[in-house]
């Protein structure tokens, strides 16, 4: 191994991929809990609660994700809310997330037989409860496949925070490659971002391959 | 910092700017788009019809493509390949990783088109006397590709929602001139609404197109 590889791949794992990790860790939950409400309201057919959620889906899932994390980066200050650099990516990644597992819910809320809405009615649950207890737990079982791989699709996205500077994976091995650059003059561009792929993918196959698995299984 | 007023006419101002930034992202994305539709059909008819080694190295490719972020992929082309003595300009980085992306969902597209193809279709065109790929052109493309269609038409509209990725090695598309306009004058809320405004109506109407395209092209077997 040559020299400038210890360094390079010490900061690399521990800072960058350390970040894409937390961020995507906060972006997921965060999406799957926004994500599963907005879709359950979703299936109420009242145009004054559906519209507004539709509206956010339709906004969050059709703009670029940079788009998003540059303006809530930028705009926010304007009204005086400061915010890291981090906080702002995983608002702007939360936002695009929670739009994806929102439709994903209402299809798998709306698979459930309407008996089931039915029983769990006579049941005395009202409608809070049913959805609660007796709805989601079997929409669950539909929804995992897309919650995985809305997961592998956050691990990679993560990647668009380095345009607003959070110190992720991409923008540690930026920040390596300008570093050798400036002292030995030669970035080994080439060899650090091969890298960062076999990084990436390593984290993204199995994941892909549990998607698709579960898929086969559940649904 | 005071909150600027919203001015309409600022955007009216920088409206030279903006329309090269467009024109630009137009551009990239109308290459990218059909080179990711042509390997997508490429590819795509390799994988459904198991044609040896390309078969597989398209595999290789899929996977390698969607399992890494289109990001890392972008920095390889622009700052990784100079390494091999191959440099490329912003604009070709633009439209050759969004090809090289949208190619490899596109291949998968395709393959789950082709392979929905029921085999006795196919039967029934070497029955008629038709070889391999007078079959593939006269049955399996025009059924399999209508099958295809909506999820290739979605792979567009991230092709072309991914052209606003090249703000991040500088490239003068649409997001990249309206964030170094809002950088300098602070115009944030013009600048994004303009992003928004763009974007939006670009996508929203690809995604009624597809709708739209799932009722006309819907296979009449299907229908009854």
């Amino acid at each position: 191994m040559p020299d400038w590889v210890g360094p390079v791949a010490e900061y690399v794992l521990e800072v960058g991929l350390k970040e894409t990790l937390k961020l995507a860790v906060v972006s997921v939950l965060a999406s799957t809990v926004i994500g599963i409400a907005l879709g359950t309201l979703l299936t109420i057919r009242w145009l004054p609660v559906r519209a507004p959620i539709r509206l956010y889906i339709e906004v969050w899932r059709g703009l670029p994700i940079v788009v998003t994390i540059l303006f809530i980066y930028f705009s926010l200050p304007t009204f005086e809310i400061r915010f890291s650099a981090y906080t702002a990516a995983a608002i702007g990644l939360s936002l695009w997330g929670s739009a994806q597992v929102a439709e994903a819910t209402r299809g798998a809320v709306q698979s459930i037989p309407r008996e089931q809405h039915e029983a769990a009615a006579a049941l005395g649950f009202g409608w809070v409860g049913r959805h609660v207890f007796v709805i989601l737990p079997q929409a669950l079982r539909r929804l995992l496949p897309p919650l995985v791989g809305l997961l592998v699709n956050v691990i990679q996205n993560t990647t668009v925070a380095f345009v607003i500077g959070v110190a992720e994976t991409l923008q540690a091995s930026q920040r390596q490659v300008e570093r050798l650059t400036l002292e030995t003059g030669d970035p080994h561009a080439f060899e650090i971002f091969a890298a960062v792929m076999v990084l990436f993918f390593l984290i993204s196959f199995p994941l892909t391959r549990l998607a698709r698995y579960l898929e086969r299984r559940l649904v | 910092m005071d909150v600027l007023a919203f001015e309409w006419a600022f955007i009216w101002e920088n409206r030279e700017a903006l329309l090269e930034g467009l024109e630009n992202t137009l551009k990239v994305a109308a290459i990218g788009v059909a080179g990711a539709f042509v390997v997508g059909l490429v590819l795509g008819a390799a994988r459904a019809h198991r044609v040896p080694v390309v078969s597989q190295l398209a595999a290789v490719y899929v996977e390698v493509i969607r399992n890494t972020p289109i990001l890392v992929q972008i920095f390889m082309l622009f700052y990784g390949l100079p390494r091999l003595g191959i440099r490329l300009e912003g604009f070709t980085v633009a439209w050759l990783s969004i090809m090289i992306w949208g190619g490899a969902f596109n291949t998968e597209n395709f393959r789950a088109g082709f392979e929905a193809v029921p085999a006795r279709f196919r039967e029934a065109g070497y029955a008629l006397g038709f070889g391999r790929l007078s079959t593939f052109l006269n049955v399996t493309l025009p059924i399999g590709g209508r099958i295809a269609l909506p999820s290739s038409i979605n792979t567009y509209i991230s092709v072309f929602k991914n052209t606003s990725l090249m703000v991040a090695i500088g490239f003068g598309e649409l997001t990249n001139v309206a964030n170094n306009i809002q950088a300098t004058t602070f115009r944030v809320f013009e600048m994004f609404l303009v992003l928004g405004i763009v974007y939006l109506t670009l996508v929203w109407t690809l995604s009624a197109l597809i709708r739209m395209l799932e009722q006309r092209l819907a296979l009449p077997e299907d229908a009854r």
